[in-house]
């Protein structure tokens, strides 16, 4: 054992275990450091609101936004709404990104698909998706299937021009790498042009998830009784600024828990990637 | 044995990269392509690999005609194209794919352990120097113990020091298993250090100008008389061949 060694050892197991508090707090701290602003707003906000410099009739502030959550709680309203828009978002990310994943990769790969299909497909992407709302609905009715069809239109076109795009970005020479090794077209496919396209179609779920939850809220103004969206109409209809806030706050955290799921799974995904990282970062 | 029967290569857009060369490379022998940039060596070396179809003549490897990229010929390019999302020991499998797993793992272990890569089989391509991302290549192109190697190029980015290192590696690498190799090059001295026979490659159209047959022994003293010699030799040709169409010059033999 060398000098140095033996004093590491001789230190014993103090040292690293110190070590390692600091790696749990800098574990907890990345996260935590996210929510410095809220929090502070919402001290400023209760604050202001107590001295009456803010309306608390048109803002209410964070304590009576929590009293009406608590309230929702108990009577299992919060759960139902939140379960039903979820539940919206999830069949209409599904299926817009089964469908833009398809196209995608099939417009990605075949020339002939992406002359006779792409153009088409922009075509409609440049209509604004609201416009499909009195066609769905004289379609599939005011109930799910015409909410989860408008949710899965705005999804699908992220997902569909990034893999496409991600598909026609791929380096040709890795490309000859398969086919040196006689790869045939469909392995080419999988094993890479799917993996080398992956960032880009990451990125695609990770904004069409986003317009989803954009989406799911315009569904259901069109008629719901229940959903984050109906609380919205409702807390109008009501006079009830508090109601529309919750929901709106309930929005952001859902909104962005969701995002940061897909953000999680994407890192490790893509830890292959020789990608910047900005400047302070571990 | 790999033959070149009066091959030409015109592309769709009209130009001649490759006229009617012809070349017979014998089994385990080291052939040495050089050549200026843009005289169709790159496509010469293509055309063997299969990559690319001849507009004319034929590529035979041990008498069977090449039709396209076949597992019995290995190439490594300028870059490693390694496929960055996976991992050293899985580029090396990327050329196994339908042998049993086992087979296939116990296949990567050598090759790592024969280019000295063995602690790094777990590491992502972006943790490699060039040098090293390079040796990967030439394990990924070696683990199928092809009949014929062929090299596009493949030290030309790496700087002075790798790329002797390199070059000895290769010839210790080529003693084990004697593949039939090509190898395309615009160092002069990297084709007169490695090859038994070093071609000359005029462009405009791409051809065979002129061949030079070198029995001294690797590893080879570069400051040698008769290097410097050949070296000069060399030089001279690429000057003549950079004329187009020149009028190709019998061999001859230092």
């Amino acid at each position: 054992m060398s000098q140095a060694e033996l004093l590491l050892s001789e230190s014993g197991p103090g040292p690293r275990r110190a070590a390692g508090f600091a790696l749990l707090g800098e574990r907890l701290w990345r996260p935590a450091s996210a929510l410095l602003l809220p929090l502070a707003g919402a001290i400023g906000w209760e604050a202001g609101a107590e001295q009456g410099l803010i309306d608390a009739h048109l803002l209410p502030p964070p304590s009576q936004l929590l009293a009406t959550f608590a309230a929702l709680l108990a009577k299992g309203e919060a759960v139902q709404h939140i379960a039903a828009t979820g539940q919206r978002v999830a069949l209409g990310f599904f299926f817009g990104m089964a469908a833009g994943t398809v196209l995608g990769a099939t417009t990605g790969y075949f020339d002939l698909a992406r002359r006779l299909l792409d153009p088409s497909v922009q075509a409609l992407r440049s209509v604004p998706p609201l416009a499909w709302v009195p066609l769905f609905i004289l379609w599939f009715g005011i109930f799910e299937t015409s909410k989860v069809m408008l949710i899965a239109v705005g999804v699908f076109f992220p997902v569909y021009l990034n893999l496409a795009g991600a598909m026609h970005g791929v380096d040709r020479k890795l490309v000859e790498v398969g086919r040196v090794h006689g790869l045939s077209h469909a392995r080419i496919i999988r094993r890479v042009l799917l993996p080398a396209a992956l960032p880009g179609y990451l990125i695609g779920l990770r904004s069409g998830l986003g317009l989803g939850w954009m989406f799911v809220v315009a569904a259901e103004f069109m008629g719901a009784s229940e959903g984050l969206g109906f609380l919205l109409v409702d807390g109008q209809m009501m006079g009830r600024p508090t109601t529309i806030l919750v929901a709106i706050v309930l929005f952001a955290v859902i909104g962005k828990s969701t995002d940061f799921a897909v953000a999680i799974v994407s890192a490790r995904l893509l830890r292959w990637q020789d990608a910047f990282k900005p400047s302070g970062s571990a | 044995m790999l033959e070149l029967d009066l091959v030409a290569k015109r592309f769709a857009n009209g130009h001649l990269a490759v006229a009617a060369a012809s070349l017979v490379v014998r089994e385990s022998e080291l052939v040495a392509i050089v050549g200026g940039s843009g005289c169709g060596k790159s496509t010469l070396l293509r055309l063997i690999a299969g990559l690319e179809r001849p507009s004319a003549g034929q590529v035979r490897l041990a008498g069977r005609p090449i039709e396209g990229p076949s597992p019995e010929i290995g190439i490594v390019f300028q870059e490693p194209r390694l496929m960055p999302w996976l991992s050293v020991a899985d580029n090396v499998r990327f050329g196994l794919a339908a042998r049993p797993r086992i087979e296939a793992d116990k296949a990567v272990r050598e090759v790592l352990r024969r280019v000295g890569l063995e602690d790094f089989a777990k590491a992502w391509p972006r943790e490699l120097s060039g040098g090293m991302a390079q040796r990967v290549a030439i394990a990924r192109a070696l683990v199928t113990r092809p009949k014929a190697l062929l090299l596009d190029e493949p030290f030309s980015a790496l700087d002075a020091f790798t790329r002797l290192d390199l070059q000895d590696h290769l010839i210790a690498l080529w003693n084990h298993d004697r593949p039939t190799m090509v190898l395309v090059t615009h160092d002069i001295d990297e084709a007169i250090a490695l090859g038994d026979r070093v071609l000359v490659m005029g462009g405009r159209p791409g051809r065979i100008y002129r061949e030079l047959s070198i029995a001294a022994p690797r590893p080879r003293d570069r400051t040698a008389p008769a290097f410097v010699q050949a070296k000069r030799a060399i030089l001279d040709d690429l000057r003549l061949a950079r004329r187009p169409a020149a009028e190709p010059a019998d061999g001859y033999a230092i």
